[in-house]
């Protein structure tokens, strides 16, 4: 059985948050939520590297082992969903996480948090597949089409791999066997000459 | 509120959604035929856990061009 995995070339990403806006338009993300972020490390300074962050579906999710009404699920694809019928906003899972991913709208009064949003590897959610009921509260449901995270799909750089793990884990591999270790941007000795350990 | 309890007649927080603005004859249809929104369908448990990927063509074509 496949088991569905981001994987985040940070040689290629050059921080353009695509992914970013492309997961909020695929999926009409509420305000002041964000499922996918980019983290930048070193940033402008020689070596900057840049990351494209989203939940990462864990084998053995820790929001699921916090949550105390049992709204986590994992699908035979391996994919982290939840209920947000049975969310009840308490934030432990953002506690928990250790990727941030699990996020509250900012729209409630006195401090409540609403139904808990997080990156559903474009599965949508325990509603009927591609229905408007599953689309308003989980977003589009790519999987069951036949298609794979759109913030992977039109990552410009191909930073971004999403798929069967086996096989972007292979693709990994031939990048770097091709390239060598550290950076194969071209003119990246000419930059930064030797002197950058990455 | 069980997901069960979602699906079967009117819905706790559709009923005043079914008066308002309706009239009481459509709202009285209403009642009687479960309500004028209806329950969104919840997959059972084997449903909303089964695999949904597959290697099409889409999903082939991302993996060749990410070769390159």
């Amino acid at each position: 059985m496949a088991r569905m995995k981001f994987l985040c070339d940070a040689d290629r990403c050059i921080e353009c948050n695509a992914c970013v806006t492309a997961c909020k338009n695929e999926h009409e993300v509420p305000w002041g939520i964000n499922r996918r972020r980019v983290v930048t490390i070193n940033d402008g300074l020689p070596g900057e590297r840049s990351v494209s962050m989203a939940c990462m579906h864990c084998t053995d999710a820790p929001c699921a082992s916090v949550c105390p009404v049992d709204c986590f699920y994992t699908t035979a694809d391996a994919v982290v969903l939840h209920s947000k019928d049975l969310c009840i906003g308490c934030g432990y899972c953002f506690y928990a996480c250790p990727f941030g991913a699990p996020q509250y709208p900012k729209v409630g009064n006195f401090g409540s948090r609403g139904k808990m949003d997080k990156c559903t590897y474009c599965a949508g959610g325990p509603e009927a597949d591609m229905t408007m009921a599953e689309y308003e509260k989980y977003g589009a449901n790519r999987l069951a089409e036949g298609k794979l995270p759109l913030c992977a799909e039109m990552c410009s750089t191909k930073a971004l791999l999403a798929g069967d793990g086996d096989i972007i884990a292979e693709i990994y591999r031939e990048r770097v066997t091709t390239r060598g270790y550290g950076s194969g941007a071209w003119g990246w000795q000419t930059a930064y000459q030797e002197s950058i350990n990455v | 509120m069980t997901i069960q309890d979602d699906q079967k007649g009117l819905g706790r927080r559709g009923f005043l959604g079914a008066f308002a603005g309706v009239g009481a004859a459509a709202a009285a249809v209403a009642v009687g035929t479960g309500g004028v929104q209806e329950a969104a369908a919840q997959e059972t448990d084997d449903e909303k856990r089964k695999a949904r990927y597959q290697e099409t063509d889409h999903v082939k074509a991302f993996y060749r061009t990410n070769r390159y």
